[in-house]
């Protein structure tokens, strides 16, 4: 694992190599070229080009005036783990619907007239609730599926059982199956062995809800080599999901069969389901206590990184303990994060860059040019001359710097003109003596009041443009411009284009692009009208489970819930040997 | 209080002789706390001996030696019947046909959606049953009413019944709608049902479809000025031909008074004429020409499928529109796609009359909150140029766009 991960950093070196001898960023005054040089080189001018003017007062970070008028409303960017829910709840806010989402009133699922009781009841006071209730027919479902949801006592459900089998003479399958819920939640094996027996005896099979129920609960017991025969039989009719398989490795854990909890992960991978995070904690706390496993654990990590699965806090705790308690290797765990010149703030060392290689790069340019602009019929989103005439209108040009979505930039603001917005934008990037495309569509051709002939011109003077078709799609093209200008182009678009990596063929060329949109794609962070355009900084490492043979830098996530598919988390652990 | 718990062997003979010895044995022991609050006995665990009770035969382990899409059909019918007692909406019975289609789906949610599609429909043609035959029960008793009533009747009048006046029956309204289609055929202006979609529908959409085509095609013929309906791009032996062969039948298909080809509107009519309708076009369909083709294109999309038809439009260089429906029409919610029986009546309508305001009222009312408020169509023709003047990309041909 070390040698491949030394690989893997000589090829991010040797890429680093690659891009230092672009002439568009070389710089005569440049100090001696060595690695090192060469990286905080590469990276200061980027961040310096999108953020602040040239002159050396500006370049300093300790005389920027961020007043609170003029302080930017999401601060993070665009990607970071939150941005998309603290986007939402200030939108949400600023147009008043919080308000009104207090005025709705919660719709109450309850029947109003059913009261649950606090403790065992006697059929007789069984039969008083019946007669109370709308609709005595329905009266044990109904109360049996309030019972599961207010997750009451298990006595009390007996009761019930008890009750409805003196006045029926049987219990149905569905009544037992929410007892078996209550059971399997409070964690009463005795009575699921007991139901388990009722209901393979009396039932002449078991449906698939039943059997997951089971796995789940005697995976906790000692007959959790039963729960194995039930996820065999699983199998016959369905698939069975990811938390059947997780159920009975951590069955297998907790009872310290280490053997037959990788072989059925090994086959939950082959089936091509996704392990779960809990089964992956359970996996890694059993590796605390018994030998012999380290490699499937890393192989595991290497899951993680194809995969760009970010651990949560429970599991990312349990695998800083993992390799705590490796022998005779030292770890040692810290929580960190990154600078933005890509360094771990605990130990310094560079994390992996967030360009692609030159394969990764080709192979991300011709499946967007297949997939995303042509697609299954290109008349879909465009036509073939205008195809024809984009393609050779950039192979005239030399290769772009940055390539602007004429129409969402424009459109930033609400209210405003939108062809001054525009002009402000491009004008912003052209004192940066950078090569411009705008991409448009026809109708901003034409004079009205949003988009002006005299402001228009100015745009076009300052930057080349293409105007596609109104009824045709633009970002393809932008897309296409973007990849064909060179590893150092940049997009300024607030589209996340998800659709249109939605259209690639598969996972792994889905997160190349992701990873080149995260290093290629500039984001307006706040524009007032007669002030300057600021830009998110773009991020030049790689959000990725790594290592380079004597640290490991794994990012995790420190709430779930607030991070979206297309976000990442900003939290790091750093591990590191003496 | 005690709780008295016994396993029991399950075979029936020793369960209920051993009931009946714990039942005496529980009444001759005294409790050792005597609560008032209680006037029975509560017995928790009683359900279990009678569920042990009950226990099914063993069934004999049969040989597995069917063929395995035999045992993979026979697999799903058990899956459905555990999934029918465990409460989950299934339908009662199915066919081996729906069991095969059953096990192609691959997923589980995607299985117990086709389920619930099938429990529903099963659901609603049992309500359609129930009330049929309660309407049959209902006539009946109105027959014996009515045959009491008709025998006075006759013995009242003796004489013969004579009318001068022809008896309408429904063969001459048939003829009258027939003809008038025939003279259509001729004479009036042809609209297009444009069957190339089949690649991009799944059989349930190719189903609807027919189905709005049948309703379409009977509107049509039903009207005052019907169109000349083409059915093109309809290859032989496809999906669409297949499908309509089994809703009409081969005899009414092969009598049906429309045009059915698998030749292209290109091939048929004067490329310039032609004007492929679609919610996707820019221009606005202003007036109704009586010289242009109209082509609809024959698709339900239950999943929007964007720029689908106006994709064809541009390959083959098409004149397209869209019906006016943001000029006359507060539109609420929803999508601006409507069914082709509504736009076969929205066309007849504004073919017959040139009014908006009348054709659009086939529109569903669910997806708009009126028409605008205007006093007449002068007044809203007026403000429209008004509107094109305030856009000047709609400066173009009001009609359409020809590329």
């Amino acid at each position: 694992m070390g040698f491949v991960a030394m690989s893997k950093s000589r090829t991010c070196m040797k890429h680093l190599c690659t891009w230092v001898v672009n002439p568009l960023y070389f710089r005569p005054d440049s100090p001696p070229h060595n690695i090192t040089n060469a990286v905080r080189l590469i990276i200061n001018p980027h961040t310096r080009y999108y953020t602040t003017k040239r002159d050396k007062q500006a370049q300093s970070p300790n005389e920027k005036g961020f007043t609170p008028r003029t302080r930017p409303a999401f601060p993070h960017s665009v990607f970071s783990a939150g941005a998309a829910r603290k986007r939402a709840e200030f939108l949400k806010h600023k147009s008043g619907l919080d308000t009104e989402n207090d005025d709705t009133p919660v719709r109450v699922r309850d029947s109003p007239n059913m009261v649950l009781p606090d403790r065992p009841l006697t059929p007789s006071e069984w039969t008083n609730l019946k007669k109370d209730f709308s609709r005595p027919e329905l009266f044990e479902k109904v109360m049996m599926e309030n019972l599961v949801r207010a997750n009451v006592d298990v006595n009390i459900a007996k009761s019930l059982l008890s009750y409805v089998v003196q006045d029926k003479g049987t219990l149905s399958y569905e009544i037992l199956l929410r007892y078996l819920t209550i059971c399997v939640r409070a964690g009463h094996h005795s009575e699921v062995f007991d139901a388990y027996d009722i209901m393979r005896s009396c039932f002449k099979s078991l449906d698939l809800g039943a059997s997951a129920l089971f796995i789940k609960g005697f995976s906790q017991t000692d007959r959790w080599k039963e729960a194995i025969s039930m996820l065999q039989d699983m199998k016959k009719a369905l698939l069975p999901s990811p938390r059947n398989y997780g159920d009975v490795i951590a069955g297998a854990v907790l009872h310290g069969d280490s053997e037959t909890s990788w072989k059925l992960y090994d086959e939950l991978l082959e089936l091509g389901l996704v392990p779960g995070q809990d089964t992956w904690q359970c996996l890694f706390q059993s590796g605390i206590t018994q030998r012999g496993h380290e490699d499937k654990l890393f192989d595991v990590l290497s899951y993680m990184r194809d995969n760009q699965i970010y651990p949560e806090k429970p599991l990312m705790e349990t695998i800083k303990a993992w390799f705590e308690s490796l022998p005779d290797q030292k770890w040692r765990g810290k929580f960190s994060s990154v600078t933005p010149s890509g360094d771990c703030r605990n130990c310094k060392a560079l994390l992996e860059s967030i360009q692609l290689t030159e394969v990764e790069y080709a192979q991300l340019k011709h499946n967007v040019m297949e997939k995303v602009i042509e697609g299954g019929d290109v008349f879909n989103k465009s036509n073939p001359e205008e195809l024809k005439s984009f393609k050779s209108f950039v192979k005239q040009r030399p290769p772009f710097d940055i390539v602007i979505d004429g129409l969402n930039v424009a459109k930033m603001l609400p209210h405003a003109a939108q062809s001054e917005t525009l002009l402000a934008v491009v004008s912003e990037l052209e004192q940066q003596s950078l090569n411009i495309l705008v991409l448009g569509r026809k109708h901003m051709l034409r004079h009205s009041r949003n988009w002006d002939r005299q402001n228009m011109s100015l745009i076009k003077q300052k930057a080349h443009c293409f105007f596609t078709e109104d009824i045709s799609e633009d970002d393809p093209y932008l897309l296409y411009a973007a990849l064909n200008s060179g590893v150092h182009c940049k997009f300024l678009s607030r589209d996340l284009m998800r659709d249109h990596k939605a259209c690639l063929p598969d996972s792994a060329t889905r997160c190349l692009f992701f990873k080149w949109q995260r290093g290629h794609q500039l984001v307006i962070s706040h524009y007032t009208p007669g002030k300057r355009v600021r830009f998110e900084r773009i991020l030049s490492y790689d959000t990725i489970i790594q290592t380079n043979g004597s640290s490991w830098h794994i990012p995790y996530d420190q709430k779930a819930e607030d991070r979206a598919s297309y976000e990442v988390p900003q939290k790091w652990l750093c591990l590191t040997r003496d | 209080m005690m709780f008295l718990r016994w396993c029991f062997p399950p075979v029936r003979r020793m369960c209920v002789c051993q009931q009946i010895s714990v039942r005496s044995f529980s009444s001759s022991r005294t409790l050792l706390k005597d609560d008032p609050q209680h006037e029975e006995k509560l017995d928790l665990d009683i359900w279990k001996s009678v569920m042990r009770a009950q226990a099914l035969p063993e069934d004999p382990p049969h040989l597995q030696d069917s063929t395995s899409a035999a045992s993979v059909l026979e697999a799903h019918r058990e899956l459905v019947e555990t999934w029918h007692q465990a409460g989950k909406l299934v339908p009662k019975v199915i066919t081996d046909q729906q069991l095969q289609e059953l096990s192609i789906l691959t997923t589980k949610s995607s299985k117990k959606k086709y389920l619930k599609f099938l429990a529903i429909k099963e659901a609603q043609k049992n309500n359609d049953k129930r009330k049929q035959e309660k309407k049959r029960a209902e006539r009946e008793a109105g027959k014996l009413q009515n045959n009491n009533g008709e025998e006075e009747e006759e013995e009242r009048a003796a004489g013969p019944e004579n009318t001068f006046m022809l008896r309408l029956r429904n063969n001459s309204i048939e003829s009258a709608h027939n003809w008038r289609t025939a003279q259509a055929m001729r004479f009036d202006q042809p609209l297009v049902f444009d069957m190339s979609y089949d690649q991009q529908m799944s059989r349930h959409e190719l189903e609807n479809t027919v189905s709005q085509l049948l309703e379409s095609e009977g509107f049509n013929r039903r009207v005052q000025e019907p169109f000349h309906l083409h059915f093109c791009n309809l290859q032989p032996g496809g999906a669409y031909h297949r499908e309509l062969l089994r809703r009409y039948g081969d005899e009414t298909w092969r009598r049906l008074l429309i045009t059915h080809t698998e030749r292209s509107p290109l091939e048929l009519f004067p490329h310039q004429d032609l004007v492929y309708l679609t919610a996707d076009s820019r221009s606005v369909l202003r007036t109704f020409d009586h010289t242009k083709v109209y082509i609809v294109g024959a698709m339900v999309d239950r999943s929007i499928r964007v720029g689908a038809s106006l994709a064809i439009a541009k390959r083959f260089r098409l004149a397209t529109a869209r019906l006016p429906l943001d000029e006359y029409l507060d539109w609420d919610c929803g999508a601006k796609n409507l069914t082709l029986d509504q736009m076969i009546r929205i066309l007849t309508t504004v073919k017959q009359t040139g009014c908006w305001q009348k054709a659009l009222e086939f529109v569903p009312k669910r997806k708009h909150k009126g028409f605008h408020q205007q006093s007449g169509d002068k007044r809203s023709q007026k403000k429209h140029r008004g509107g094109a003047d305030r856009a000047p990309w709609w400066s173009q041909q009001k009609q359409h766009q020809q590329k």
